[in-house]
């Protein structure tokens, strides 16, 4: 029914998302899998001159580590990933999860650990991204494990990845630039804006963007994909929300969190599941109590929940905010070594008013 | 560390649970994930003289009949597996999921007619297992789908299949033939008794057993094990439970699962989530309304709820009661297509009253 998912998806982000040109090193970042995808993606660099280079983890080989590896070891940088991260023109990361929950029982410490020995290289990757050296895209295989998140077989899960990617449509890079010119004029609206009051069933903030713009989000780093984005000054962000959708974050899953900010800085935080997991992350460092992002998700085709913050934060019709670490594209500053998006609906009469215009109501922009 | 799972497991199938003996004919049923344990188990069956067949499922068949099957096709019995059912001595039922939401989205409607066309086949081998015709047991093998469920990853989940099977004991088969020794006191002190009552947080119900026997599960029919149960006097099961557990049946999860019997019909009930199949399934046919099994879980082992109901069940410190068709042994005349077992805590006070004496209390037997 989808045979042709991998030379379509490849095709679109080799083309359209994250082009390749001759004589560039293209990194696939995935699991085994993604088997498929992977062959096509390759194919895909090769026709075009580029050199692909695969880096596919196995089942069961984090865990391994995080169950038999002392201090040193869960504490080490493999070489072979900070040079591919240093030599990369463009990185194409597919999700492909074997177990969702995979990471569940994990110390939080040690996951903590570990991603703490990662911060130099998501620093160089940070870095080569700002510089525009590096380009970089999102995207997902489907497999059994996110289908099961989803409640979904995988052959409904399959469709609906395909839906959400328009790779149902006659021509999908033609789709995604059509998408592409709707959203920027949403975000040449925003442009000198100040200050967004975000209320609704469930939420009640204020935060201002002043001198900071909005982004489109139309398939480039993400596929699929479909929000807009800013990065809130850092101190402006007050108010309280009660997340409507559960979000699940390094193989576990949150759900009923509620965070109350003043001044930029989470002061009160709960979780009905999670909370001594949401605490952990929250302690990681002086960036992970504050909004790195604030963004309104946009993707038509997008219209169930399936625990992949992927496609639920494109939910069209939903907000979400992130914790941690803000894109620089937007001018954001702060910097942390988490990046936690979390999903709100807005549907039911949620509302966003722009320097006191009406700008968005359950899930429709006004202007 | 779990290097000989599959072989340790052959073994205590194929000499405790369910010997083969020369000549046998022994059907082996399992998805292609189940490969290491289908092929330890055909060993083990070749060894002892059997002779081994193999009903092997494989990802999404299932799934594309349901969605695609005519009425002509539901009633359609496959005469290689009647062949199978009809004429195998010993059967090994092998649980290796590949995505344990499989048919979240198909109907409860087509679940039902595919139940209802297969009708014949599961009356054929209920009259063989009725007179020990057919020697079966399930089993479970660890796969990333049942890890994701129990939210674990595969290697935890790997590791609490192993000690939940009473493989990590230096002698297995010696192990449960003890387990069978202790549980043969209490089902013969349970001899001749009438009248039980469940009190306890969640739960106030009672039901009578005269002339009913008690049964001890211990590694025959199901692998891991750990319960005794009975069959309620179909009329005779008054009042209330609100189970702990969630609850998965037919590929769906339910939560928050709430019963009123009267007079041993359910008269009364409420699912928080999944409430439309839970009624769906109440409507299948009269005895769908009435309790078919009461049971006490004993397995030490199992002190997790995984979703995976063949350990769930088993939880030492739980009890359990099943909707629908009567369980095995028990002298039950109750006749349904579903057999539903939902689980209830009962370590935290929780105590059943058999004829006015004190049996069980917060997980323990106190005869």
């Amino acid at each position: 029914m989808f045979e042709d998912f991998a030379p379509k998806l490849a095709a679109v982000l080799t083309d359209y998302s994250a082009p390749i040109q001759k004589g560039e090193i293209g990194l696939i970042r995935t699991t085994t899998a993604a088997q498929p995808m992977i062959e096509a993606l390759a194919e895909a660099i090769l026709r075009r001159g580029g050199h692909p280079i695969i880096t596919a983890e196995s089942p069961n080989t984090e865990n391994l580590l995080m169950k038999l590896g002392d201090g040193d070891q869960i504490g080490f940088l493999n070489p072979l990933h900070m040079t591919a991260i240093e030599k990369a023109d463009v990185m194409y990361s597919i999700i492909a999860p074997f177990n969702t929950k995979h990471g569940s029982r994990v110390d939080p410490a040690k996951q903590a650990r570990r991603q703490e020995a990662y911060r130099s290289l998501w620093a160089v990757y940070h870095q080569r991204v700002g510089a525009q050296e590096l380009r970089w895209n999102v995207a997902l295989w489907p497999t059994d494990a996110a289908a099961q998140e989803a409640e979904m077989s995988l052959l409904d899960y399959t469709e609906f990845v395909y839906r959400a990617c328009a790779l149902d449509q006659a021509d999908p890079v033609a789709y995604w630039k059509g998408f592409q010119a709707q959203q920027e004029r949403l975000v040449g609206w925003l442009k000198g804006k100040k200050c967004a009051v975000v209320k609704g069933p469930g939420i009640d903030m204020t935060f201002e963007f002043a001198g900071r713009p909005w982004a489109s989000a139309h398939g480039n780093v993400n596929m699929p994909d479909g929000e807009i984005y800013c990065a809130p000054l850092d101190e402006s962000v007050n108010g309280r929300v009660e997340f409507s959708f559960p979000t699940v974050y390094n193989g576990r899953e949150v759900n009923g969190v509620q965070l109350t900010f003043k001044d930029g800085l989470v002061i009160e935080d709960c979780a009905a599941k999670g909370e001594d997991f949401l605490r952990s992350r929250l302690a990681m460092d002086a960036g992970a109590r504050r909004l790195g992002e604030f963004a309104i998700g946009n993707n038509p085709f997008i219209q169930q929940f399936t625990g992949e913050t992927l496609f639920d934060e494109k939910i069209g019709g939903t907000i979400h905010m992130a914790l941690g670490n803000a894109y620089t594209d937007v001018e954001g500053t702060n910097q942390s070594a988490i990046h936690w998006d979390m999903v709100h609906g807005m549907r039911d009469g949620g509302e966003i008013w722009i320097d006191g215009e009406l700008f968005y109501r359950s899930g429709e922009f006004m202007v | 560390m779990t290097h000989d799972f599959a072989p340790k497991l052959a073994r205590v199938l194929t000499e405790y649970c369910r010997p083969v003996k020369p000549g046998d004919y022994v059907l082996v049923m399992a998805s292609v994930a189940a490969e290491p344990i289908v092929e330890a188990l055909w060993e083990e069956i070749v060894k002892k003289g059997g002779n081994p067949s193999l009903s092997m499922s494989f990802p999404s068949l299932g799934e594309i009949f349901m969605k695609h099957a005519t009425e002509a096709q539901f009633d359609f019995i496959d005469p290689a597996l009647w062949t199978q059912f009809d004429k195998a001595d010993v059967l090994y039922s092998i649980r290796a999921p590949t995505n344990t939401k499989r048919f979240s989205r198909v109907s409860a409607a087509r679940m039902a007619r595919q139940h209802a066309g297969q009708r014949p086949l599961f009356e054929r081998y209920l009259a063989r297992c009725e007179h020990d015709d057919i020697r079966w047991n399930i089993t479970g093998w660890p796969t990333q789908a049942g890890a994701q469920d129990a939210e674990m990853g595969l290697l935890e989940y790997t590791e609490f299949m192993y000690r939940a099977a009473g493989l990590d004991r230096t002698d297995p088969v010696a192990y449960w033939q003890e387990f069978q020794e202790r549980q043969a006191v209490l089902v013969e002190w349970l001899k001749g008794k009438q009248h039980a009552e469940i009190h306890g947080p969640g739960i106030e119900m009672s039901f009578d057993f005269g002339g009913r026997s008690w049964v001890s599960c211990h590694g025959i029919k199901n692998f891991p094990d750990g319960e005794i149960f009975t069959a309620p006097v179909e009329d005779s099961v008054n009042g209330t439970v609100a189970f702990s557990f969630p609850t998965v049946y037919g590929g769906r999860e339910l939560n928050g699962v709430r019963l009123v019997f009267e007079r041993g019909c359910v008269v009364e009930a409420h699912a928080e989530k999944g409430d439309d199949y839970l009624q769906s399934q109440l409507q299948m046919d009269e005895g769908a309304k009435r309790l078919g099994e009461f049971a006490i879980g004993t397995n030490m082992g199992i002190q997790e709820f995984t979703r995976e109901i063949l350990f769930d069940e088993k939880i030492g410190g739980t009890i359990h009661m099943a909707l629908g068709e009567q369980a095995d042994g028990a002298g039950g005349v109750n006749k349904s297509v579903i057999h539903w077992d939902m689980v209830h805590n009962m370590k935290d006070g929780g105590e059943v009253i058999i004829d006015g004496e004190l049996f069980y209390r917060g997980g323990e037997f106190m005869v």
